[in-house]
């Protein structure tokens, strides 16, 4: 459960690394490979936990700073488990700390869908089905054109923004026209509206407002159809037509 | 008669301002001194001054701008003293004028700061759960610390949000998590020294019933998650707490606990005295899109297809609206309460069936509800007089991404949301069907609820507005912007014979009042 995704990773990541100061490449990849000839047969190459625990889970991990929690227990070994002590030394703990740290993190920021999410990962569909689907079913060329607005598309965003954006893309904002039971009608940029109220700014940029109970608000939403859409399309549809607006570069 | 007077003195002797046990059994009337206002989770005040006839004149009373983040926990009230929240602070204000009594400030040790649910009572004394796990009592007369005790280790993911509950001489508190893999748990703590009496944790031991719902080897079970977010109900006749559990970890990525995982995402019944669990049900079998069971499962007595039943009912973020028999944990009604894509149907023992299909996926899944869910922490409520259990529901769609490869850790995904609304829905317990629909604009609502004898609903919706509706109908009755969104729970009181509606815009309190008379 989270109330707020964003915030919570960061809070998190800010509460958990406080010890991991951002060590250099060198120090991870030094701690990686001593990780893997010293501890990865019964942890795991991965720390996540073979025939030994899963270390990203570990308390004293999650306790360590610089090797301070775990250095002693790499040196001394836990004999009553099975596990042999090892001679390395400060700098060589400390580098293993580093890249154990960087395993908690990457745990952490498993939740990270951002922009930089792989192409590879997304490009399962077919993107002549998925044209087809945008010239047949989707409906698309009611409104848009990969000669026109869509032209070149899949350069001119990375593509789980595109993929997010074929299913709702933002920014397009709705307008509005009311209609007084007597006066002026009144068209503009949807400010607002809910129950109670509704509010315009017109062409020359001045806001207008009004009570919902005096005003007829007749609301065009151009992004209709794409909400439409949400309850038409199943996974292939989407795979498909992501292939193909990708492929318009 | 006379013996109630003489423990009402006695009482009075032995507390001081504080608060008397025998209120957590009443409705509440001149008390509001649980979250829920009172054990059954119903949020449904018996107070009637303001009602159908008269809401649309509500008028302000005072506000109390606590500036100190947005206000996300329920006040209490007791002998006139408002007790209220937000991580890490505490504030006494006099329930009568808004002015503050005190303020009490926590140095906590990092942890997570996403909000805070209010305080429990007993006695002169009140219980803070704190961003780094702790359990704070102060006294309840000028804020000062008693004593304070770890709940559990915040260096490993552990916080906690929620409003402690008072069951005699046990304060049940529960933790949180999110990103990391730990095990969930209930602890019971004394309410004068601050030990534990017990700890339940939400998972089986190895071995024990529930054990084989997860793999068999490894440490899925021991890290599985399942936190104890939100405050649980009480039955005192059937002497059963319940609480719902929250979702298992990794959650997105089930690969590494293949299994029902239980108690994750469930409903359980549990001895207060002893902490043994007595039964369960699960609305989320191998949850894999954070829909977590937490919301309030509340308890109300009432006719059930003819018969008069000891029922529970509860509106669970995915969506589904489950009523159960409270002595048994036995399901008498599943349905869902808004528009859902991911179930193929309802199995024998009352549960939704997940399709396969609707897993995260690398290449993105399409699931209505997203993650936050079709309600979430905000208050249900319960009418006895209407016979509706009232719910602020959200259509989400959200594309489901599983990000894990090789063995999942923490989230191991996430899903995007691409749309939202919302809107409060009148649910008839016997059938699950909506018998009236409120919309509440774009977005994603988190508003609560409380209804009353007065016929009444308060929430919010989407735009900042406060509102009273009609509760047999949904008519809007009143509103005002209050310059914020409300994302906290109505409770209600009643002082000098008047009464008060308290609801939160932003980090602001607003209490609300008929025009008094000069």
């Amino acid at each position: 459960m989270s109330f707020c995704r964003y915030l919570l990773a960061a809070a998190c990541a800010a509460a958990f690394c406080q010890a991991a100061d951002h060590p250099s490449k060198e120090a991870l990849d030094r701690g990686q490979k001593l990780f893997i000839q010293s501890c990865g047969f019964c942890h795991g190459n991965d720390a996540t936990g073979s025939r030994a625990p899963d270390l990203v889970r570990s308390p004293s991990v999650n306790h360590d700073e610089n090797g301070n929690a775990i250095g002693p227990i790499i040196r001394s070994g836990r004999p009553d488990k099975g596990m042999p002590g090892f001679p390395l030394s400060d700098a060589q703990i400390a580098d293993i700390a580093a890249f154990l740290q960087s395993r908690v993190l990457a745990a952490l920021n498993s939740n990270s869908v951002g922009g930089d999410y792989p192409l590879q990962k997304l490009l399962t569909g077919n993107a002549a089905a998925g044209k087809a689907f945008f010239e047949g079913a989707g409906g698309c060329t009611g409104c848009h054109s990969v000669t026109g607005d869509l032209s070149g598309i899949g350069r001119k965003f990375q593509p789980i923004n595109l993929q997010s954006r074929i299913l709702y893309p933002g920014g397009a904002r709705s307008t509005v026209t009311v209609t007084p039971a007597s006066g002026k009608q009144m068209s503009g940029i949807l400010v607002m509206i809910d129950e109670f109220n509704v509010a315009l700014r017109d062409d020359s940029g001045w806001y207008h407002s009004w009570p919902r109970n005096q005003v007829q608000a007749k609301v065009n939403d151009p992004l209709d159809g794409h909400r439409k859409l949400l309850y038409v399309y199943t996974d292939a549809n989407i795979h498909d037509l992501f292939a193909y607006l990708e492929g318009l570069k | 008669m006379r013996a109630a007077i003489c423990l009402a003195m006695a009482f009075a002797a032995a507390y001081g301002q504080g608060l008397d046990p025998g209120a957590l059994l009443r409705p509440p009337t001149d008390t509001w001194p649980t979250y829920n206002g009172d054990y059954s989770g119903r949020r449904f005040s018996p107070l009637k001054q303001i009602n159908t006839e008269n809401a649309g004149s509500l008028t302000l009373a005072w506000v109390y701008p606590a500036h100190n983040g947005t206000i996300k926990s329920t006040p209490l009230e007791v002998n006139g003293i408002l007790y209220f929240t937000v991580p890490d602070n505490v504030w006494a204000l006099d329930a009568r004028t808004g002015r503050q009594i005190w303020h009490y400030h926590y140095q906590s040790n990092g942890g997570d700061h996403i909000g805070h649910r209010g305080v429990a009572m007993y006695g002169d004394w009140l219980y803070f759960t704190t961003p780094d796990c702790h359990l704070v009592s102060l006294h309840a007369k000028d804020g000062s610390v008693r004593w304070n005790i770890e709940l559990a280790d915040v260096k490993l993911g552990y916080f906690s949000t929620m409003a402690p509950l008072v069951i005699r001489n046990h304060v049940i508190a529960g933790v949180s998590g999110d990103v990391t893999d730990i095990p969930g748990f209930l602890d019971s703590i004394d309410p004068e020294t601050g030990k534990q009496q017990w700890r339940w944790y939400t998972r089986p031991n190895s071995g024990e019933p529930g054990s084989e719902t997860w793999p068999k080897e490894g440490d899925a079970m021991s890290h599985g998650g399942g936190m104890t977010w939100m405050t649980g109900t009480y039955d005192p006749d059937l002497n059963l707490l319940y609480w719902g559990i929250g979702n298992p970890n990794p959650v997105l990525a089930g690969s590494g606990r293949l299994g029902e995982n239980l108690y994750t995402c469930s409903i359980v019944a549990l001895n207060p005295d002893t902490g043994k669990l007595a039964w369960h049900f699960q609305p989320s079998p191998h949850d894999v899109h954070d829909w977590d069971a937490v919301q309030t499962p509340v308890v109300f007595d009432a006719e059930f297809h003819g018969a008069r039943r000891k029922l529970l009912a509860q509106a669970s973020r995915n969506g589904y609206f489950f009523v159960l028999d409270r002595t048994n944990g036995k399901n008498l009604l599943t349905k869902a309460f808004t528009e859902t894509n991911w179930s193929s149907g309802i199995d024998a023992l009352g549960r939704p069936v997940a399709k396969a299909a609707k897993d995260p996926t690398p290449d993105g899944s399409l699931v209505e509800p997203g993650s936050d869910g079709a309600t979430n922490w905000m208050s249900p409520s319960f009418n006895p007089l209407t016979g509706l259990f009232y719910v602020s529901a959200r259509r989400i769609f959200s594309e489901f991404y599983l990000t894990a490869e090789g063995k999942p850790e923490g989230w191991g995904g996430r899903d995007r949301n691409i749309w939202a609304n919302s809107v409060l829905e009148a649910i008839d317990y016997q059938t699950g069907e909506i018998r009236w629909r409120h919309e509440l604009g774009r977005g994603e609502g988190v508003a609560g609820i409380m209804t009353t004898a007065g016929g009444v609903l308060f929430t919010a919706d989407n735009s900042g507005n406060m509102m009273v509706l009609d509760a047999a109908n949904g008519r809007t009755l009143w509103h005002a912007a209050a310059g914020g969104r409300m994302e906290n729970c109505p409770m209600s009181y009643e002082l000098d014979g008047r009464q008060y509606v308290v609801m939160a815009a932003g980090d602001m309190l607003f209490a609300w009042a008929s025009p008094e008379k000069h």
